[in-house]
This record gives structure tokens, sequence and C-alpha cells, in this order.
């Protein structure tokens, strides 16, 4: 794999904070997932890519060039900033022909190609209404329209699919399949480990400012399968559920709550427990008020990746 | 390697262009634009409402044209609406794209940022410039409607027009400088105008040519009279030659800061 | 058997309309402008006039120490209703208050606009007028404290350096119109700029409008007296109005020869103007077609 991307001992502060901590990388075509809970460093990783922010220490670049005081490579990456915020007072066609024509595209070819890319993204129909009125499905295509318009060698998205509902996220998931199926090199970030697999098989974990795995999402997967998972249940029979579990070799620990009537279970194997808890329901009909898992959620497997 | 610069400025010159005319398009769809277009009509309001006295007023001493322009001109243009529409527009340069988390559409496309700033800086100077324009063509029409055929007349418009041209030039580059530097630029930039610049200019001596205002007045083709003489009271005029060298230089000076600042500054897009 | 999410719960509490609604706004909005370094700088060179003007009162109880320093103009420091006035009508106070309304009110309104936290707060059991008195405490806080606080406190220093009830005995209205004056300079300027902050998303621009509107209204009085000779013209500054109520509060002779109804009467309909703009203007959606 040739490198699009390549970064070289970059690092990030932001006076006595860290940012991004020594981050060596080279990112191939395709799309890759930037992976991390809030704060990690994604978007500070992501600006330092894009030049909107200098690096501390360390190098940037892209196609072979440097990043720095080399405005003319913008050409060739596309930008998806992570905030909603457009320039409110126009409609969409005239904010996405407007930001072409910064390009230096000649007026026909900025028509064709915002026609074309409002085509894509589906906002033909609505291209003549107020920014201000659209949607957040809407204004989210919108941003990666502008970001696509130009026909960009790289694509850096960030959050695209914050705040979309299912139809939205799929629609700019497709739309970022389609990109990628053209040979191009894209980078998205998110927290939400679902996205990134819907995306990608190619993600970056990034956590408190530093790199921690890169590589196939399977490696990770595994991490989290083999992750000890608490799962808390409720039920009137606490006691007897618990005989019934502690036979199995894959529940590591049982603990019971302070109300009598819960029951926290340390399982190596969430799905064999999962389907054990399933068939322990139906034959020895166990009533159970409430299942609740309190470490399922990317925060708590990166805690368990850096062995808190 | 000569060629290479040449390439380099035109390559700029045409990113100027191009930010310069965005700029110029989101400010004509901006509300503000057209309530600032409202507000420096008002002197023309004003002056109609002269003109209605001069007309239907039974005394003497009605006021006279040319008199009651060089007032319009004095109390409300230059010292007032010039300021307030540079401060609006010369701080939106860099401000409102932070404001507006916009910064990344802009940065993130192949030209410079020196030309951003220029750019918008050219297409937030020419919008004033383009209103003060209209709002002094037609007080001026309004209050001489009956010597319109006077040619001198129009050569004191222009003189005028000229003076507030450079005013709105000159503060816009300061007040971009200070938006891209502060956050809450439009407080410092109201002590500056109303501040500093209000008390500098009446200081004797030197001290009157710390103020961009001392300059602006040195080309006023006449001085008040009346009661609004106090404007120019105490006022020193730098030779005309020099007043443009001193304002274009502190022109340079402060968009060459601002757009330093813009290129090295990381801005917060946070609240 | 049930299973239910963890992220619902039922909530079987009694729903009890808040005291104070508008505390917790108010509290913020206060907490918020305290934040900011310029406002500090700015709220408290406020209080310079205040300063002075308590100096003078000791000055004058003790006027035969300070015989050297006043050189017979003792007529400035005469504790009493034309002292006030001066202090409630000076430029000084007025242009400082203007600041302050600028720096803790622009963003009052105009910054909920633009990040659509109306509907966040009117979500809440919190009414309109509940949204509004929250927001015009932060501004009444600021404007007290520059206007019937230094007020009263001049009247009890003056009681305090004088030993005796005599002053209070030859003004017993002074009082009530320091109240009065105050609340009415408070409340017209809570109206004034809760009115601009509504009318835009922008603070910078609300920021100029306060400025802009005092001043304009300011420049036109200047100009239109100089022309005309008519000292009516008066009543287009709102510095000129609220400086005649003063003068009329305080019962001294207005600074110009207009009766002070007039000038009530543009303060109260600007302020019924304020009121009905802002109650259309804050709502909780806002529909863009």
């Amino acid at each position: 794999m040739s490198a699009v991307i390549e970064t070289r001992k970059l690092s990030k502060w932001y006076g006595n904070v860290l940012g991004l901590s020594d981050v060596t990388l080279e990112i191939g075509p395709g799309i890759s997932g930037l992976l991390g809970p809030n704060g990690a460093g994604k978007s500070t990783f992501l600006k330092l890519l894009t030049g909107q922010i200098k690096p501390s220490l360390g190098s940037v670049t892209i196609l072979g060039e440097k990043i720095k005081n080399n405005y003319a490579i913008f050409s060739k990456i596309g930008f998806c900033p992570e905030h909603d915020s457009f320039y409110e007072e126009i409609t969409g066609w005239e904010f996405l022909t407007q930001l072409l024509s910064l390009h230096g595209f000649a007026a026909s070819e900025v028509k064709i190609r915002a026609e074309k890319t409002l085509e894509v993204v589906e906002l033909s129909r609505d291209k003549d209404r107020l920014v201000r009125a659209y949607s957040r499905g809407m204004r989210q295509r919108l941003k990666f329209a502008q970001a696509i318009a130009h026909d960009p060698e790289i694509l850096v998205l960030d959050e695209p699919l914050a705040g979309l509902d299912p139809l939205g996220k799929r629609k700019v998931i497709r739309l970022i399949k389609e990109f990628k199926s053209q040979g191009k090199t894209i980078i998205v970030s998110s927290h939400v480990l679902p996205e990134i697999e819907a995306l990608t098989k190619t993600i970056i974990l990034i956590h408190q400012g530093k790199i921690f795995a890169t590589g196939d999402i399977h490696y990770i997967r595994d991490l989290i399968e083999s992750h000890p998972h608490l799962v808390s249940v409720k039920c009137a029979e606490p006691r007897r559920l618990a005989s019934m579990l502690l036979t199995e070799d894959y529940i590591r620990s049982i603990n019971f709550g302070p109300d009598s009537k819960t029951l926290v279970v340390e399982t190596k194997n969430r799905d064999k427990f999962f389907s054990l808890l399933l068939s322990l329901i139906v034959e020895s009909r166990i009533d159970i008020e409430e299942i609740t898992s309190p470490d399922d959620n990317l925060q708590a497997v990166f805690d368990y990746l850096v062995g808190k | 390697m000569k060629s290479v610069t040449k390439q380099g400025r035109r390559h700029f010159l045409s990113s100027l262009v191009r930010v310069c005319s965005f700029a110029f398009f989101l400010s004509r769809k901006s509300k503000r634009t057209k309530f600032f277009l409202l507000f420096s009509f008002l002197p023309a309001a004003v002056a109609l409402i002269i003109r209605f006295h001069q007309v239907f007023s039974e005394e003497k001493r009605a006021l006279e044209g040319t008199y009651a322009f060089s007032n319009i001109i004095m109390l409300f243009y230059l010292q007032f609406i010039i300021l307030v529409l540079a401060l609006f527009f010369g701080t939106s340069v860099c401000s409102e794209e932070v404001e507006g988390k916009t910064l990344p559409y802009l940065i993130t496309r192949p030209i410079p940022k020196s030309a951003v700033v220029i750019g918008k800086y050219a297409a937030y100077t020419a919008v004033p410039i383009g209103m003060v324009a209209l709002g002094l063509f037609l007080s001026f029409a309004i209050l001489n409607i009956d010597r319109l055929l006077s040619i001198p007349l129009y050569k004191i418009c222009f003189q005028y027009l000229g003076v507030l041209t450079l005013g709105l030039i000159s503060y816009s580059a300061f007040f971009t400088f200070l938006g891209s530097f502060l956050k809450r630029s439009i407080f410092v930039g109201l002590l500056f105008s109303f501040g500093w610049e209000n008390v500098i200019q009446y200081f004797p001596g030197s001290t009157q040519r710390f103020a961009i205002v001392h300059y602006l007045k040195s080309f006023l083709p006449s001085s008040p009279s009346g009661r609004f003489s106090f404007l120019t009271f105490r006022l020193e005029p730098t030779r005309p030659e020099i007043a443009l060298l001193a304002l274009g230089l502190m022109t340079a000076v402060f968009l060459g800061l601002a757009c330093l600042l813009f290129s090295l500054k990381e801005y917060n897009l946070e609240d | 058997m049930t299973v239910r999410e963890k992220g619902y719960t039922h909530w079987d509490g009694e729903l009890k309309p808040a005291r104070h609604p508008w505390w917790p706004i108010a509290r913020l909005g206060i907490k918020l402008a305290f934040k900011k370094k310029y406002f500090k700088f700015i709220y408290f060179s406020a209080f310079i006039p205040a300063f002075a003007f308590l100096v003078g009162i000791y000055i004058s109880e003790r006027i035969e120490d300070f015989q050297w320093m006043v050189r017979g103009s003792t007529r400035i420091l005469e504790m009493n209703p034309r002292f006030f006035n001066y202090y409630f009508s000076s430029d000084f106070l007025l242009f400082m208050m203007v600041m302050i309304l600028l720096a803790s009110g622009a963003g009052l309104i105009s910054d909920d606009l633009k990040y659509n936290s109306l509907q966040l707060y009117l979500a809440r059991p919190l009414r309109k007028k509940d949204y509004l008195a929250g927001k015009a405490a932060v501004l009444v806080f600021f404007i007290f404290s520059l206007t019937i606080l230094p007020g009263l406190v001049f009247i009890v220093f003056k009681l305090l350096f004088a030993g005796n009830f005599s002053f209070l005995s030859s003004y017993p209205w002074l009082p009530l119109a320091v109240i009065g004056h105050s609340l009415l300079v408070t409340v017209f300027f809570c109206l004034y700029t809760l009115l601009l902050s509504s009318l835009s998303k922008n603070r910078r621009y609300v920021s100029i409008l306060i400025f802009g509107v005092y001043v304009f209204s300011d420049i036109l009085h200047g100009f239109f007296s100089e022309n005309f000779k008519q000292p009516a013209f008066a009543l287009v500054s709102l510095k000129a109005n609220l400086q005649q109520m003063g003068a009329f509060f305080f019962k001294q002779k207005p600074v110009f020869p207009v009766a002070w109804h007039f000038s009530l009467f543009i303060l109260v309909s600007l302020c019924l103007l304020a009121a009905v703009v802002l109650s259309r203007k804050v709502k909780g959606v806002e529909v863009v077609k």
C-alpha cells in the first residue's frame, strides 16, 4: 500500500494540555476510520492533517508534499468540518457555488460541478432553499457536498454522521462508499464503533492524544470480545440465577448489588453469556426485571486497552 | 525563478479577487448590510427635513445648502457613520468566520490566508464606501436641488467623498487588525473610536497626529462654522501629501499585521 | 417479565412550580458578565463618579478643613437635590451605563437566538415572562448598583457625617426621588437593551446598535437644536430625555426648556414598544421557510 498521507512524530499541545502525542502513521487509499472517545484528539489530528493548525512537533505529508504553507494542496483535499455551521443567509446552491468558485473554476464549470454534486447528495430539489431552513440531515449532506464538489483526491470527514437519524446516516454512509469506489482516500472520524464498522475495516484507534492501534477492525472486535464485560441483571431470585451461572467457565465473577435484587456478572464471553441467560429465562423461568451493561461503551474498551 | 514569482503573484491576485467577490456576495445577501444601507441614508433623511424647513420656513435665516451639507458631513459621517460602518465591517473580516465557525470552509481552499484577509477587507470596505457615497450624493442633491448645475459644488462634494473614503479605508484596516487579534474587538473598537479618537484629535501640537481623524480633517475643503466649529478646534492640519502617506502607511501596517496574525493564530472555534 | 432499558425511568414526583424561576437565568447572566476581564474594568470604572461624590459629601461636612482646597467655590459641594441630579444626569455615568449594557446585555437574548437555546429554556417549567425577567434581572443588578445603591449610600453617609437628620428633614422626598429616578432609568435601559438584543443573532451587531442608537440620537439632537434653535429637539435624544426626567425627580430646572411630560411620554412609549417586540420575538420555535 502506497501512503497517501504520512505523519511523522506529530504532536500538538494547547498550552499545558496535550492534544496529540507522537503520531507516526501512514494512511493509504480507501476509507480509514479514526475511532476514539470524545476528547481523544480526533479533531486535532484532522485539523493538523488539513493544515488548520500547526503541529508543535513533527510533520504531515500529503501526496508527498508538505502541508505547511502549501495552500495549493487544498485543491486535492476536501474537508467536512464537525461544526454544524454555514453561511446561513444564502441558499444551498449559493453556498456550494460560492465555495466552488474559491477553487478558481470558471463560472460554467462551477455550475456543472454544483449541479452534479447536489444530485449526488440528493439536494437538487432543495437547492434554492435557505441553508438555515435545511434539516440536520440536509445540512450534513450539504457539508459533504462542499467537500467533494471539487473532486479531491483526499476526503477528511470530521464526525460526518453525528446527530443524524438512521436514514440520514445510511445516506451519508452510501455517499462515502461511492466516493471510495472512485479510488480516493477518505478519513472518517467517529466515537461510535458501529458507525465506523459500517464504513470500513481499516481503523485507527486514538485515545488521550495517542494512537493505540491501527489495522483491521476484526482485531479491535476481538479485543472488545475478549474484554471482560460487566452485565447487571435485576431479578426476583438473584441467588438462584447466580448458582446456575457459576458453573460456566466464561463467568469470571458474580457480585450482588446493595438492593439484594441485582446481580453484577463479569464475563469473558458476552455472546455466550447472553445465550445462556436467554435459555435460563425460558427454561428455568427466571423472572428478569432489567438487564444493563454498565461498561458497554467505547470508553470502557479504551479503559480496558490501557489497562485501567 | 522570476517566472515562479510572477506566477505566484498572479495566483495571489486571482485568489484575492475570488475571495473579494465571495465576501461581496455574502455581504449583499446579509440582512445586516441592508440595515446599514438604511443607516447610512439617515443623513439624507435629515437633509430632507432641513430642505422642507428651508422651503416652508418663514424665517429669513433659513439654512444655506452648502453650510448644512458640510455640517452633515462633519457631524454624521466623519464623526459617527464611517466609524460605525468601519467598525462593524472591519471586525467582521475575521471575527464573523470565527464566531460563525465557518473559518474551515475558507482556510481549506487553495488560497493563501493573506488573500482571505485582504480579499474580505477589500469587499468589506467597498460595501460601506458604496453606502456612504449613495447617502452623501442623496444628501447633497436634496440640499442643493436648486443649484445642481453649479460645477464647483460638485468639487466640494467629491472632496468630502474622498475624505470619507480615505477614512473608511484606514479605519477598516485598523478594525480588521483588531478583529484578527481580539475576541471582543467591538468593545475595544468603540473605546478607540469614541474615546481615543474623540479626545486625542483636540490635543495641541503633535499629539493630535496619533489620531486617524486628524489626517482626515487635514483634507477638509473648509472648516465648519457656527456651533460646530469646535470639530476643528486646535486642528493643526498636516500637509495633504503627508496626510495621505500617513493614512496609506497606517492602512498597510494594520493590514499586514492582520494578515500575519490570521496566518499564525489558531482560532478557537469552540464557544 | 419486563425488560427495561437503563436510560428510561419513570419519575413519580410531583411537579411544583419554582418560586423564583427567573433567578437561575439572572445568576448565570451576572456570573458570565464577571467572567469577562474587560467587563470588570468597565464596571468598576463606572464607580469612579460615585466615589468622587462620596468624597465630596465628606468634604462638604468638613468644609473648614478643606478651605485651602475648595478656595471659596463651596457651592458645588452643597449637599442638596442639585448634587444628586449632577450625579444621576452626568454624561460620564450615562455613557458608562451604556458601555455596561453593551458588555453585559448585548448577548443576553441574541446568544440564545444564535444557539437555538430559547426552545431549551421554554421547554422547562418556565414562562416567557420568567425568561425575560431573568434576563432583565441581570441588567437591573448592574444598573441598580450604579443608581439606587450610590444614591441611597450618599444619603446615609450625609447623615452619618453630619451626625443629625437635618438634611433629611429639609428634603424628606429625596430618597423617594432617588428610587423613582433609578427605577425609571433601570426599566428604560433594561427594555432598550433587551429589545436590541432580541433583534439579531449577532452579538457584535447588537453591541453596535446599543451604542449607536444612544449616540446617534444625541448627535441628531445637537444637529437639529443648532440648526433650528428649537429646544423641543431635545426629545429625540435618549440622553436628554433621561436628563430631563432627572431634573424633574430632583426638582431642578430642566436642562432643556421642554416640559418633562414629553420626555416621560417618549421613554414610556419606547418601553412599551420594546415590551411588544420582545413578547413577539421570544418564542420557543422558529419556522423558517
